[in-house]
This record gives C-alpha cells, structure tokens and sequence, in this order.
C-alpha cells in the first residue's frame, strides 16, 4: 500500500490511469485559462491585429495603445474615483457595524438570538435586483439619486449579511476560556473586547474588508440604474464603452484588465479564505 | 483558518456534545448581557429595516399600484390597481416562456456545473501534484475575474466577425465564418451556459476539494483493501460524507443561477431579446426600459416567491452550522 506524501492514496492506482488523469487535467487547465489568455493578448495588440479575420494567438506587434486609449476616455478615470470612494465608505460602514452584531451572535446567548441569526440569512439571500424600484423611489425621496453616498449606502446592505455572517465565524474561533481568564483577572467586558477580540480578529477583519471590496467593485447594475453616466463606477464604465461603430474590443479588453487588477490581485490574496467564507457567507458579486 | 469549521462536513461534527454554556456560571448577569446583545446588534438591524425590510414592503405595496413614468417624476401616488398586475402576469403567454426559460436553464446549469464541480474535484485528488497546482492556479484566475469582464471576454470570443471561436471552428474545417451565435436561441442559451460554467465551477470545484480532504483517508484504503471498486467507494463512503457540503452548494447555485442577470445583459449589450429574457432581466426591462414599475415589481415579488422554497432549504443548513458554534 503506497501513499504519497502529500496524503493522496495511491491503492490499486495505475500508471497510465495517472497518465490520462494528467492529460485530463492539463486540457481542463488550459481550457479554462484560455479566455483569461484571450482578453489579455487583445489588450496589446494594434487595432488591425485585432480586427482581422484570421487571429494571432500572440501578437505580431506589441502595443500598449489600448490602455492608453482607455485611460484617455473622458469618464474612465472619475469612474475609477468613483468606484474606490463608493466601496470604501461601504465596506468601512459595514465592518464597524457588522462587527457589532458578529460579535453579540458570537459572544452572546440571549433572547432573540436564533431570530437575528435567521434574519441576516435571510437577507442574505433576497435578489437585490427586485428591490432596485423600491429603492431607487427611497433615494430620491431623500435627493440620494445619483449622488455616491446612496450607492454606498445601497452597497452596505448588500454586504452587510456576509460582513456579519463571517465576522461571527472570526470571532468564534477566538476561545471563550480567553475571554473568561480576562474577565477573571478583573477585566471588563469592554476591556476583553478592546485587548483580547478585536485584536484576534484582526486577519478576519481584513479579509472580510477585502471579500466586501470584491463585491462593491463588481457590482454594476445598482450604480448604472440610480446614477448618470456621469457618475458611474469602473464595471458601469465597462457596460457603456461602446463606440458608435460597433465595440472597440482592443480598449474594452484593456479596460476590462485595468478594472479587474484591483480584485484579482485581492482575490489571490485571500483565497484561502474565500471558499469557507462562501459557503459560509455565501454571497457572490 | 479559524473558521474552517463552517465549511467542515457536518458528521464530524455530530459526535461533538453540546457546546459550554458559560451563561449558566453568569446568570445573574443574564438579563445586562441581553441588553448589551440587542443593543450590538441594533445598528445592523435598523439598516437592515430601512434599506431592505421598508423596500421589500414598498415593492409588494408598489405591485398592488399601477405606477408609471408620471407618477415617478410628479411624486403622485400612483392609482390602486388591485391584483391586475398579477393577473397581468400570470394569464401572458411571454411571462410564462420566462418562467419557464429561467426554471429550465437554472436546472441544467446547476446539474452540469454541480456534476462538473465534483468531476473536476476528484479529479485533482488523482493527479500529481504539479498538474493540481496548475489546475488551481487556472481556477483561481477564472474566479478572480468579475462576472462583467469574463461576460465581455465571452462576447469577444464568440463575436461574429472577428471571434476565436468561429475561426477554430472554421480552421477545423466546418463553415463558421461570420456565423452569429445569438440568431438561434439555442445556440445562445448554449454560449450563456458555458459562461455560467466556466465561471462557476472553480467555486464549486475548489469547495467540493476542500471537502473531499475531510474524507477520511482509511475509509477509503479499507474500502479499496476490501475490493471494492473506485464507483462503490464513492457511493458509500465520499458521497455520503461530502453531502452536507454538496447540499450548500447546489443551494447556492441555484440561487444563483435563477437569478441570473449579468451574463445576458452583458453577452445581449443591454438588451436582451424576448428569447434570452429570464426573470431577473424580464423584471428589469419592464420596470426600467418600459417605466412599468409596479408591472416590474410584481414580476419581483413572484421570483421572491418562487425563490423561497430554495431558501429555506438553504437557511436550514447555515442554521445548524450557526448552531454548532
């Protein structure tokens, strides 16, 4: 009986069945990074090298032209702006007030607990999709239409659920016996929170403000129904960057590479995270 | 990982006795803690209240209404319309090719990405070590991508005139050249599908994975010592460990993919044809292409609707994981 030493069990496994698993894996790879790969090339080559009917699988001549016209369009730049203050006043308004109720489902055993627990599921899982009438009437009662603070606000609910839902898993990770050795020392329930929680907390805290980043910067179809073209975000200015004859797909795609950048380089790295707090949390941008 | 138990199949937990209940030691204190609970909780409740409990109440409110562009810019409440909104609905023959476009293409996709999922899954238990880092890597990349950006890449590659797709097939000697994959609806659906794919089997596989580690590896030594075959050990032992996880996740998808909204948008450039419209884009265009809110919002409620049973099922399962701890 072998084993590997990475722990896979190798019983009854043959060569050639790992052969074809490899072989199988490696297409599966391929095919799917291949698109990844596709938009990439685009993004650098010359316009002619991209409208022509016989594609090169690298391009012929190197081009950075396609970013320069992206970033040279008059919104992309505001809508960059845009993007990053909306996202930042969500996920900050989220972690403050997420962390709270995380950590009194967490901590806490109380009347009302269970109900808590089942709301933030609940709304969790409510297509925000179907609320966009109701809210779009909301904020302009208040005069929030097209400004970003009503779009913040709007991306708060949407990443509150989860900001609650995987705080509370951060924070049961911590030891009770922690916070009781404290309290007996004569710390005070605020004391525990400041010395001992928050501070364990405290990788929990940024991949949750990353994750929460993640799906602010995705999220386009709230900004493009409340707002004006003039006042969109980077995914929103994805959505309207089409040229009257047609899409220009050599910008498109570098534009598309400029605003994943920011989430594909958080995504890696907190992907370790990212699974449980998916099935945990679940929610996806 | 702190929290790794959340996604940590739940027999291994069941054996676990009831957690400590150190309320019990500070009971005199337990009337102050409550207070303190509620009061930690309260910012998140009102917020939830106000900007999902009030609006959930208007739309259901606004279904009853006939709301129109008039009354949206003057600020007038919009007339009662009683359930003809619903009637509306329920008696035209395009809402319910919707209904039935979104309930058919949610059980395809979520069968084959969730088989997919778990194909892809054992299979990285299989191979070497570097070709599973070069799978993950892939995936990684794949799932990093915001859904409006691989929409877009989906929409280049497929492109009549200057798409990979068509020369490929072209080149391998079948006539695609400025063949358009939208003109026939089930070649569409097809393209749409292999997006919802692509980008969903990395979540899927890279969870079932993670499962599949908590499989405990004697079990199946013994069951293969015993004889049985690659099939049998996955009926009896991983499957039935794994299912817990596997529920969660089909759940999720389904979600998901009955929601389904970015993918058409993006591939149909903001208007999608009455053959590519679920209900999540149908709601849409009615409420804000034709300024027929409350036409819109009634669509909404019925997908709440539909949705519930979903969820509730979901609920059950993070409910006994939020238990657990």
């Amino acid at each position: 009986m072998a084993r590997h030493d990475d722990g896979v069990i190798t019983v009854g496994r043959s060569r050639t069945g790992t052969f074809f698993a490899n072989a199988t894996g490696i297409v599966f790879g391929l095919a799917m990074i291949f698109p990844v790969y596709w938009v990439l090339i685009t993004a650098f080559k010359p316009d002619r090298e991209v409208r022509s009917f016989t594609p090169t699988f690298w391009p012929h001549d190197f081009t950075l032209d396609n970013f320069r016209s992206a970033l040279g369009e008059e919104l992309f730049i505001p809508s960059m702006i845009n993007g990053l203050v909306i996202t930042a006043m969500a996920v900050a308004a989220a972690l403050v007030v997420g962390f709270l109720a995380a950590l009194a489902i967490a901590r806490f055993s109380f009347y009302g607990r269970k109900a808590i627990i089942l709301v933030v599921l609940t709304v969790q899982l409510v297509p925000f999709l179907a609320l966009l009438i109701p809210l779009f009437l909301m904020l302009q009662s208040v005069n929030l239409t097209n400004t970003l603070v009503g779009v913040a606000l709007v991306y708060l609910v949407l990443l509150l659920p989860y900001t609650v839902w995987t705080l509370r898993g951060f924070i049961s990770g911590i030891p009770r016996e922690l916070d009781e050795a404290a309290m007996i020392d004569g710390c005070t329930r605020a004391q525990v929170f400041w010395r001992i929680i928050l501070p364990l907390t405290g990788p929990g805290l940024v991949a949750t403000s990353v994750y929460g980043f993640i799906q602010a910067w995705n999220e386009f179809i709230i900004i493009n129904t409340l707002n004006d073209p003039t006042n969109q975000n980077p995914m929103a200015w994805l959505l309207h960057n089409q040229t009257e004859r047609g899409t220009a797909w050599g910008p498109l795609m570098a534009g598309a590479i400029i605003t994943s950048i920011p989430v594909v380089v958080f995504f890696l790295l907190i992907q370790r995270n990212i699974a449980t707090g998916l099935t945990a949390g679940a929610v996806k941008g | 990982m702190m929290h790794a138990v959340d996604s940590r199949p739940a027999p291994a937990q069941a054996p676990q006795a009831t957690p400590p209940k150190p309320v019990k030691r500070v009971r005199s204190r337990g009337q102050r803690d409550s207070g303190v609970a509620w009061l930690l909780s309260l910012p998140t409740l009102l917020i939830l209240i106000a900007m999902l409990g009030y609006p959930l109440y208007r739309m259901i409110v606004l279904s009853f209404q006939n709301m129109r562009l008039r009354e949206l810019f003057s600020g007038a409440t919009p007339p009662w319309a009683g359930v003809d909104q619903y009637t509306k609905a329920l008696t035209d023959s395009d809402f319910w090719g919707v209904v039935a476009r979104t309930a058919g293409f949610t059980v395809v996709s979520v069968a084959l990405s969730v088989l997919a999922g778990l194909g892809i899954a054992l299979l990285m238990r299989r191979v070497t070590r570097g070709v599973r880092m070069f799978m993950m890597i892939a995936m990684m990349f794949v799932w990093a991508l915001p859904q409006l950006v691989a929409a877009q890449a989906f929409r280049w590659l497929t492109d009549s005139d200057f798409g990979v797709l068509n020369y490929v097939l072209t080149e391998l000697g079948l006539d695609y050249s400025s063949h358009s994959w939208f003109v026939n609806p089930w070649e569409g659906w097809a393209v749409i599908t292999a997006l919802v794919l692509w980008a969903g089997i990395p979540f899927l596989a890279i969870s079932l994975s993670a499962g599949l580690t908590q499989v405990p590896k004697e079990l199946l030594e013994a069951a293969t010592v015993d004889g049985a075959n690659p099939w049998q050990s996955l009926r009896s032992i991983t499957l039935p460990i794994l299912k817990p996880l596997l529920m969660i996740v089909t759940t999720l998808s389904v979600i998901w993919n009955f929601g389904l909204f970015t993918q058409n948008w993006a591939l149909r450039d903001g208007h999608p044809e009455p053959v590519y419209q679920t209900l999540a884009t149908y709601s849409y265009t009615q409420a804000f292409g034709r300024s027929n809110y409350s036409f819109g919002s009634a669509i909404s409620v019925i997908t709440v609707l539909l949705m519930l049973g979903v969820m509730v099922f979901y609920i059950r399962q993070m409910f006994k994981i939020g238990e657990v701890d």
